[in-house]
């Protein structure tokens, strides 16, 4: 099962990014629906849609197994607009919610998407599979936790909109995701 | 186009196609016109004849209506598969639309209506259960259609029928009651119990044939059967426990339409024969459930618009599908359900019964359908046939889309009522946009909430509905429903305000259409290339698509403004270059904003996610390419370029510098018309010009300098006004730049390339107004990630302001831009300093999330720095030439030095010969000189700085302006030279110490020129300039020391040993009144010197006195002086400046009396070098020159010296002769001193007289020393002399007696009294006395 973790500026610009694949396995169950897909076509434009609509994913599943896919089993760039789109719910969510923590807010082909919204208005978004309420939720504290705290924003040289480059915050955070998710 | 509605299960297609030479304008008109036909009312359908098939007619008196819908387009043959599971998906009627001209006759219009329908719909399908074909005569009345001509389905509508509408709603009617008859047809085969078999068969059954009609097994009496039942609509099928199962909702429903329908069901519902039913349902019952029987039913009465019956028969068949496991057709049944809910409320029956307090109304349907969703998940076991996944996963969209519309039209009406359901009910083809979202202000987030807290329903709510069907299943869809599907979920986020959710499906919109257009070619060559045309806008408003056919660019236009919307969503402009129709040559929105072209350089908070900006710019940019559309491709990759150059990898950008390059070739060759605008954000950075050599340099001057003559106050050249600051200076010194016409100009353009790519601009050339300006641009290639400076030249034709403004740049293939540089003025700098910071001070800060930061949003964003920016703003200023008329040149032909060299000795005079040459065309009739050397500009500085005691100042002064190091005698001053002519000048050169170069400045012009007109002469002039350095070595070589001045008295001299011409020197010094003047002269150089001292004649007569000084040796000079005597008045006043610089007050407090004899020792010390003058000459040379004496200081008691005496006493010591002493007779002297005889009766003699300019009164006092040895008579002390006016002499004789021999001094001492201090000495006199025994007598 892998995990896709994202903190995304106000202005959407992402400003580190986890990948983490997690020993649990895969809960999601591909809908029968998406049995037997037909290759219909090898255009490049073809390609994109398939991966888009989130079929690469399925008929990697279906050759493995259902195990653990490693790589993701999924486009990276298809990965990332799903978070972006994400992103619409989530700044809908914030303006009704007043809770940081936006458990399960969106859910897009076989992923769910929690976010975490701080009050600098940095969104944490993480790409799951299975649910993990609890996890999730300590998980997102501690990353918050180390953004506040580890070279970011105490860091007076940080502004909201640079990249994270600190190695002591991406193995803090590594360690964290492999805690609890 | 078909579009998913929510009520699309109750819509009655009748597909409209056009036959025969119909112009497409014509189709949609006639079209459009049947389109306003939505609802025909039940009892408007004329009854059929035929009594079996007149089950699904309605009664005449009916209320319902019939729910037309008018598609373009037939359904997919796969999707017949669905005939019997699904028949509102498919074209119930055939309407085609035809249009009479000379060409078709009617007979051709039929034969082609025909075949048309025949090749539309596959040949073993169920539908069209009915057709027609209108044929619309035209206006023009030119037919030649003969009307009495009748053929089956065909109808002319003539041109001059009134009502065309009405006539057209009949023939509807009429058509609408053939398929309703055709209806009953189709149920009564499936009621047979071979029917239901096939209806039970697989999962999506046909009709079975009539060739499969196994006569023999069906009953025995079938005929009466099916007669039989098909006057029974309202069958009691499920007496007790079927029944039990219905909802109590439905129940109540049954019991509302049994009771308020019961009047219009009469006439063929009250024939129901109830036992025979019975006997039919047990009989048919045996074989197979009736479950999908009813559930057919139900769709056919829907569609007849018979809701009441049409929920009795789903609630059976829901009642049935409980227990058998037919989860697809079960669904289908809720579905039916749901639509029929919606329907009742719709026409207002239903609506009030179904409010219960706790619940939305709409929430029973939405379960039903939430119900259906996961049944059609779910399908359950497959058999290999019915493995028809492309139909279970189009009716699982379809039913998700459903539920969407209702939460949708629900939020959107703000709840349910009519609004929601107009929404729900609107056939198509376009989609029914309500009101709260179509107007302006809808767009904002709070509308969106506001319709969120009314309706109950949250926009993540149905987000979350409408991505369940988004999933990998949509590959199985056909392409033209997968289109549709996407378009219509699109839409719906579109709709929410989710865009960057529309965004990702509308690239899968993309993603299918290119696929399609690339496989189209693939098949047929490149040479049929067909495409997709979408309509409308691409945010998804409006969701049609039909097929294009070749070379028509109106598809590629669509796609690409979707693939361009994909981009602004990701904050990618696709646009930023824009295109420049070349006739016009300029993009005027760029022209109007000069100045927002300078906030290039500002950065702003960066938008997006660059790696899917990048992701989604290469995909646009594959979507241009496929399709082919080459000025896109350029367009594309340009505008990636400028907008996203910081994000894109080294590879990336070449790779799309080389795509934009190729495609602006390919589109040349097409023959496109527009260029692309200039792409690489701003390539100037700065302009100068660059400055002429300085023999061409101009200066301009007022004409009034003219008049001045350069007096000595030009040679302090820097300080041209009396005050040490002048706030005018720094502005008249950055006025505009002089230059002159024909000549050539060079500018300097710094340009700056900050792409990894080798930037090629094509043409460069400087944009310029005011005068003509004669210019040839040139082709830079910029080197890669650096700035490049480029030098432009030109010409000015005409005389006049050159304002240059910037410069047209044009990149290879593309169009020119200009680019406007203002001056950085003061004004401006602090403007882009205060907008600098501005923008740093929010960059930290993010007031605006998400989209709203985008770039293209920042209008309203940076409302602070628009409005710095527009109070502020003023017209920009740039670089201003002026251009002035020709001016004639100047060069210097020869000069008399060699190597521009002159070695002088200090104070040594030479000349200097310059020969000057006129190489214009021009004559020159103005000639002025002026100087510079070394020493000039650290005395300049000394002065300025005001250090200096006045007493200095004054010397350096005297020295910058009496004694320059070059002069020119100015006789020379008016001469003109004429075109080609030479003219010498000689200039003298002064040896001055501490001098090392000089410079000789010659301006010159052409004033006296004619003028074009007779208007006012004009206030300036201009000169240009020619300087000539000259290096100058000065050797100093005589030192002047200890300048003294002391007191001489006649005889003095004659105690020295003299040289013999000193004889001559003294011979004047007989009288009282003289002063010794002398200095030492140090020969410091190696050669021998000649020195003279000259005594200037004033009023003594010339002398000199001269010696030669060995190298190494110091000589003394002597000179004797008259004493001066200077009037008050000039002595009183102040020392003058020089130099019109401003008074500075003296810093040194002095007293007044100070004041006084510093002012006495100054005008006495200028008097003494008045009068002495100092000169040189080489021993044996010819060289000579001035000795400066100016170095010395006078002191007090030389100042003493010099001055003459106030009281003036001269004594002397005589003998009376004779008896009355008349007689005198002079005692020996001697050297000055007297030499009397002791015991001698002599006299003392003192004159008094008065020197000064006032009358004294005086007192004298005579001392004697040794005074014991002299007898006096009279007092010696306080002897009144009494009021002495100016100029008178008074004597006083004392008689003596020296009664011992030996020395004695006598001295008498004046006194001035009255004063006010006190008695004052102010003149004394000694005399030396030896008494000597043998002293003659």
């Amino acid at each position: 099962m892998s995990h896709h973790l994202f903190l995304l500026s106000p202005s959407d610009t992402p400003l580190y990014s986890l990948t983490h694949f997690s020993t649990k396995p895969s809960q999601t169950v591909p809908s029968p629906l998406s049995a037997n897909l037909p290759s219909w076509s090898t255009s490049a434009f073809a390609g994109t849609l398939t991966a888009l609509s989130g079929a690469s994913s399925v008929v990697q599943a279906s050759t493995q197994g259902g195990g653990v896919r490693m790589g993701g089993g999924q486009d990276r760039h298809v990965i990332q607009m799903i978070a972006n789109a994400s992103l619409d719910v989530i700044e809908e969510v914030v303006r009704r919610d007043n809770g940081m923590y936006l458990k399960s807010v969106d859910k897009f082909n076989e992923w769910t998407v929690s976010a975490f919204v701080t009050p600098g208005n940095m969104k944490f978004v993480l790409l799951h599979e299975g649910k993990n309420e609890e996890g999730i939720r300590a998980f997102f504290t501690e990353v918050w936790e180390l953004y506040v705290k580890v070279r970011t924003m105490l860091n007076p040289f940080h502004t909201a909109h640079n990249a994270i480059v600190s190695s002591v915050f991406d193995g803090r955070v590594r360690a964290s995701a492999r805690k609890y998710l | 186009m078909e579009h998913n509605t929510f009520a699309s299960l109750a819509h009655f297609r009748i597909l409209l196609i056009p036959v025969g030479s119909i112009s497409r304008g014509t189709f949609d008109q006639w079209a459009a016109e049947i389109r306003t036909l939505e609802n025909i009312r039940l009892s408007d359908i004329p009854p059929g004849t035929k009594d079996e098939k007149a089950r699904f007619m309605p009664s005449p008196k009916s209320k319902g209506y019939l729910r037309l819908c008018f598609p373009t387009h037939p359904p997919p043959s796969l999707h017949y598969a669905m005939s019997l599971f699904r028949p509102s998906h498919f074209s119930l009627g055939v309407i085609g639309i035809a249009s009479c001209s000379q060409k078709d006759s009617i007979s051709s219009i039929t034969a082609e209506f025909n075949a048309a329908v025949k090749d539309l719909f596959p040949p073993d399908s169920i539908y069209p259960l009915a057709k027609s074909c209108f044929v619309f005569e035209e206006n023009d009345g030119t037919t030649n259609l003969n009307l009495g001509d009748h053929l089956p389905g065909l109808v002319i509508i003539p041109s001059m029928m009134g009502n065309k509408k009405e006539n057209i709603e009949t023939l509807l009617a009429d058509l609408c009651s053939n398929i309703l008859a055709e209806f009953s047809t189709i149920f009564t085969t499936l009621e047979s119990s071979l029917g239901n078999e096939y209806l039970n068969a697989s999962l999506f059954p046909s009709l079975p044939s009539l060739a499969d009609f196994p006569q023999p097994l069906v009953d025995d009496e079938p005929e009466s059967l099916l007669r039989l039942s098909s006057h029974n609509s309202q069958p009691e099928l499920s007496p007790g426990p079927l029944r039990r199962g219905s909802t109590p909702i439905l129940g109540m429903k049954r019991n509302a339409s049994a009771g308020a329908g019961s009047p219009m069901a009469s006439v063929r519902q009250n024939t129901l024969n109830v036992p025979i039913t019975r006997k039919r349902q047990s009989l048919i019952g045996a074989t197979s459930s009736h479950g999908r029987l009813f559930k057919v039913l139900g769709d056919f009465f829907m569609l007849a618009g018979r809701t009441e019956d049409a929920s009795v028969w789903y609630a059976e068949a829901v009642a049935l599908f409980k227990t058998a496991t037919d989860p697809v057709w079960y669904a289908s049944a809720l579905e039916g359900l749901a639509t029929v809910a919606l329907l009742e409320a719709w026409s207002g029956q239903g609506f009030q019964t179904s409010i219960s307090a706790s619940r939305e109304p709409w929430s029973d349907i939405s379960e039903k359908l939430d119900q259906a969703i996961s049944l059609y998940s779910r399908p359950g076991p497959l058999s290999e046939s019915d493995q028809r996944y492309d139909l279970l996963a189009y009716l699982y969209t379809v039913a998700i889309l459903r539920l969407c519309f209702l939460l949708f039209a629900t939020w959107a009406a703000k709840g349910w009522g009519p609004l929601a359901f107009t929404a729900l009910m609107h056939p198509g083809p376009a989609p029914y946009v309500p009101p709260t979202l179509s107007h302006p202000d809808s767009h904002l987030p709070g509308n969106r909430d506001r319709l969120s807290s009314i309706s109950g329903i949250t926009r993540s709510q149905m987000a979350s509905v409408i991505a369940q069907a988004h999933g990998p299943w949509l590959l199985h869809l056909g392409h033209r429903e997968r289109i549709v599907v996407l378009e219509t979920i699109a839409y719906l986020y579109s709709s929410l305000g989710y865009h960057r959710k529309e965004v990702y499906i509308l690239r899968e919109v993309v993603g299918c259409i290119m696929d399609l257009l690339v496989c189209a070619r693939a098949e047929n060559g490149l040479t049929v290339a067909s495409g997709i045309m979408v309509n409308g806008r691409g945010s998804g408003d409006s969701g049609a698509v039909a097929v294009k056919g070749i070379e028509r660019s109106a598809g590629n236009e669509s796609v690409l403004k979707l693939v361009k919307y994909i981009c602004e969503v990701h904050g990618i402009d696709l646009e930023a270059v824009g295109f420049v129709n070349s006739a016009s040559g300029k993009t005027p929105d760029e022209r109007s904003v000069p100045q927002d072209a300078n906030t290039d350089d500002l950065q702003e908070n960066p938008y997006g996610w660059p790696e899917l900006q990048i992701g989604i710019i290469r995909e646009a940019l594959a979507v241009a390419e496929a399709l082919p559309d080459p000025p896109s491709v350029a367009q594309f990759s340009l505008s990636a370029l400028k907008s996203l150059y910081t994000a894109l990898s080294d590879d990336d950008q070449y790779h799309m510098y080389y795509t934009a390059n190729k495609a602006l070739t390919a589109a040349r060759r097409r023959g496109e018309t527009r260029l692309i605008g200039y792409w690489s954000g701003r390539p100037v950075v700065s302009i100068e010009l660059l400055q002429p050599p300085p023999s061409r340099s101009l200066v301009e001057n007022p004409i009034s300098i003219l008049a001045q003559r350069p007096g000595d106050a030009s040679k302090l050249s820097q300080m041209t006004g009396p005050f040490l600051y002048n706030p005018r200076k720094s502005v008249t010194a950055r006025g505009s730049t002089l230059v002159v016409t024909d000549e050539p100009l060079e500018f300097v353009l710094t340009l700056h390339n900050p792409f990894v790519f080798d930037l090629e601009i094509q043409d460069l050339s400087l944009s310029t107004s005011g005068v003509a300006f004669d210019t040839k641009p040139i082709s830079v290639t910029i080197p890669a990630n650096s700035y490049h400076p480029v030098t432009l030249s030109g010409k000015p034709l005409e005389d006049g302001l050159l304002i240059v403004k910037g410069c047209h740049a044009q990149a290879p293939g593309g169009a020119s831009r200009e680019f406007f540089l203002p001056l950085a003025t003061a004004e401006e700098e602090e403007f882009r300093l205060r907008r600098r910071s501005a923008v740093a001070c929010e960059s930290g800060r993010t007031k605006y999330g998400g989209l709203d930061c985008r770039p293209g949003k920042s209008g309203k964003r940076h409302s602070t720095l628009v409005m710095t920016s527009s109070s502020r703003r003023s017209i920009p200023k740039f670089l201003e030439c002026t251009v002035v008329p020709e001016q004639p040149l100047l060069r210097i032909r020869w000069s008399s030095l060699t190597h521009g060299a002159v070695m002088l000795y200090n104070g040594e005079k030479s000349t200097l010969r310059l020969t000057l040459e006129n190489i214009s065309n021009l004559p020159i009739d103005f000639l002025r000189l002026s100087f510079d050397d070394s020493t000039i500009t650290p005395a300049q500085a000394a002065l300025a700085e005001g250090d200096l005691s006045i007493y200095d100042a004054y010397e350096t002064e005297y020295q910058l302006i009496n004694r320059p190091v070059f002069s020119w005698n100015q006789d020379q001053e008016n001469i003109e030279i004429l075109p080609g002519r030479k003219v010498a000048l000689t200039l003298t050169c002064t040896g001055k110490v501490g001098c090392t170069s000089g410079s000789v400045f010659i301006s010159y012009g052409y004033l006296h020129r004619r003028h074009s007109t007779l208007s006012q002469p004009p206030e300036t002039f201009h000169t240009r300039q020619i300087s000539y350095p000259v290096l100058v070595t000065v050797y100093n070589m005589l030192e002047c020391h200890n300048m003294d001045i002391l007191p001489l008295r006649s005889g003095d001299y004659e105690s020295d040993g003299t040289p013999v011409n000193k004889e001559m020197l003294f011979r004047d010094v007989e009288e009282e009144g003289w002063c010794l003047f002398s200095i030492y002269v140090r020969n410091t150089y190696g050669l021998p010197f000649e020195v003279t001292l000259e005594r200037m004649p004033k009023d003594t007569s010339p002398a000199s006195t001269s010696c030669i000084v060995a190298p190494g040796a110091m000589t003394r000079l002597v000179l004797p002086l008259k004493k001066v005597k200077l009037a008050e008045e000039i002595t009183s006043q102040a020392i003058p400046m020089l130099s019109d610089r401003q008074f500075v007050v003296d810093k040194t407090k002095l007293s007044l009396e100070e004041y006084k004899l510093q002012r006495e020792l100054f005008w006495y010390r200028e008097e003494l070098f008045k009068r002495v003058r100092g000169c040189w000459r080489e021993a044996g040379g010819t060289r000579s020159g001035e000795l400066s004496l100016r170095q010395q200081r006078i002191t007090l008691p030389m100042l003493d010296t010099l001055r003459t005496e106030t009281v003036r006493i001269q004594l002397d010591l005589f003998r009376r002769d004779g008896e009355t002493g008349e007689g005198r007779s002079p005692i020996l002297r001697k050297g000055g001193t007297y030499y009397p005889a002791p015991y001698d009766f002599i006299y003392l003699r003192a004159r008094i007289a008065n020197l000064s300019f006032q009358p004294l009164v005086l007192m004298a006092d005579t001392a004697i020393d040794p005074a014991d040895h002299v007898i006096q008579e009279g007092v010696l002390t306080d002897i009144p002399i009494g009021r002495l006016e100016s100029g008178e002499v008074r004597e006083l004789e004392t008689p003596l007696c020296f009664v011992a021999c030996g020395r004695f001094r006598v001295q008498v001492d004046t006194r001035a009294v009255n004063t006010a201090t006190g008695d004052a000495v102010i003149g004394t006199a000694t005399l030396k006395v030896a008494v000597r025994e043998d002293n003659p007598r």
